[in-house]
């Protein structure tokens, strides 16, 4: 810093009249601390501006002189009135405690209240994530004993698969009966059956000696491949599947054949 | 000073009597109208009373921290809303660019800085007019005469140094 081009660069001028930023300020005012020519500088130019300030005084009228004088004595009979109630100032605090606890049990209060609300909705928002928990659970337990079912349908020696192919009329669909000949329990896994309309289900039959056995309508399941239980028949020739009207009670609609399996037997 | 401080009533008495006409030829520079600038005055010393305690020797003389707060309170009383209302009838111009010519006009005043402004160039004495009596910030006179900041700080500055030496000259 050359502190020479700083006093001569209208710094000293701009700091005194009031025109310097507050950064400039802070710096001018840092910088007097190190360098005594810049107070100097700075000196020198208050002098001569108070100097011009007094050579272009103007007198005031006295109104103002008064108002102000009045303005200082009233302070300070005010500061002296403060010290004479004085006492009453002790008494005050006196009660100070009184206070204290008052306040102190608004706040208590206020913040047991917010406490409580709080504590209030968490309970309410715990009871509804356990309700949607415990619902979960029941979900899977209920899917994990079809498929445990399943499991045990498929797994049973006794038990004998046919598997129901597309015909004509249908040639994707596909289907498997689990068939128990000795309980004559019968379980049907639908692989690939077509959409229907709302008016019409699927139906079972197992065919015996030629003639139809209804073994029960079901509807067109969905993504997940269900096992269904169906009616029993303790004999059965083929296995076939059919399109009805919904709640179908007549016979057969073989022109509606969608799939045939045979028996071994 | 320390007596002051106190808010003893005679050192107050004594600084109104010693500094009030200094003030007032410096408020009259910025208000002219006789009865803001009486308002201005006194509001001036409630202040001075009450600020009593910041003032610093260490940055200052007390009349230049006299100094600054009349000239503060005098440019508070041309920019308050009352002082606006006041002057609505005469059609006061609101942005700097117009103020230019006021200020030329007021150099007729031959009294304290003005009389000395006079003796600037035009250009200076606009922007001395502008941000030391009128109050405008450097930002806000550089974008009202479109004149780059910098350039508005190295300018006022340069206007001030003259402005010294022809204080000192006299």
């Amino acid at each position: 810093m050359n502190i020479k081009e700083y006093i001569s660069s209208g710094i000293v001028e701009s700091y005194v009249l009031g025109l310097a930023s507050e950064e400039e300020k802070a710096e001018f005012e840092q910088l007097c601390t190190r360098y005594p020519e810049l107070v100097a500088a700075r000196n020198s130019f208050e002098l001569s501006l108070e100097k011009e300030a007094f050579e272009n005084a103007s007198e005031p009228p006295g109104s103002v002189k008064q108002g102000f004088l009045d303005f200082i004595n009233r302070q300070s009979v005010s500061s002296q009135q403060s010290n004479s109630t004085s006492i009453e100032k002790n008494m005050a605090q006196k009660s100070s405690p009184v206070r204290w606890l008052a306040a102190a049990s608004v706040l208590l209060l206020v913040v047991s209240g917010y406490l409580a609300y709080k504590f209030y909705n968490e309970s309410v928002n715990l009871r509804s994530e356990l309700q949607n928990t415990k619902d979960a659970q029941a979900q899977l337990d209920s899917r994990l004993k079809t498929l445990e079912d399943q499991q045990r349908v498929i797994k049973d020696p006794k038990v004998s698969v046919v598997n129901l192919t597309g015909l004509p009329k249908a040639p994707a669909s596909s289907a498997s009966v689990y068939w128990d000949s000795t309980s004559s329990n019968v379980w049907l896994l639908v692989k690939n059956l077509p959409q229907l309309p709302s008016d019409k289900q699927f139906q079972l039959w197992a065919l015996i000696d030629g003639k139809p056995k209804d073994l029960g309508l079901f509807d067109p399941q969905g993504e997940e491949k269900v096992i269904l239980k169906m009616n029993n028949t303790q004999k059965a020739d083929a296995f076939a599947i059919t399109i009805e009207k919904r709640g179908n009670t007549a016979g057969p609609d073989l022109e509606q054949l969608q799939a045939l399996g045979k028996t071994k037997l | 000073m320390t007596l002051l401080q106190q808010r003893d009533n005679k050192a107050f008495t004594y600084l109104y009597e010693n500094y009030s006409g200094a003030l007032y030829g410096i408020i009259n520079q910025i208000i002219p109208d006789k009865e803001s600038a009486n308002d201005v005055l006194q509001e001036v010393f409630l202040n001075i009373w009450k600020k009593i305690e910041t003032y610093d020797t260490s940055k200052g003389r007390l009349f230049t921290w006299i100094l600054n707060i009349a000239r503060n309170a005098a440019i508070d009383k041309i920019r308050s809303k009352s002082w606006q209302n006041d002057l609505k009838n005469q059609s006061l111009p609101d942005d700097v660019n117009t103020l230019k010519n006021q200020s030329v006009k007021m150099d007729t005043d031959n009294m304290g800085f003005k009389k000395v402004l006079g003796k600037l160039k035009e250009e200076q004495r606009t922007l001395i007019e502008l941000s030391y009596f009128q109050g405008y910030t450097h930002e806000e006179i550089a974008k009202g005469m479109s004149i780059p900041l910098g350039t508005v700080k190295t300018r006022i500055r340069s206007a001030l140094l003259q402005l010294r030496t022809m204080i000192e000259q006299q």
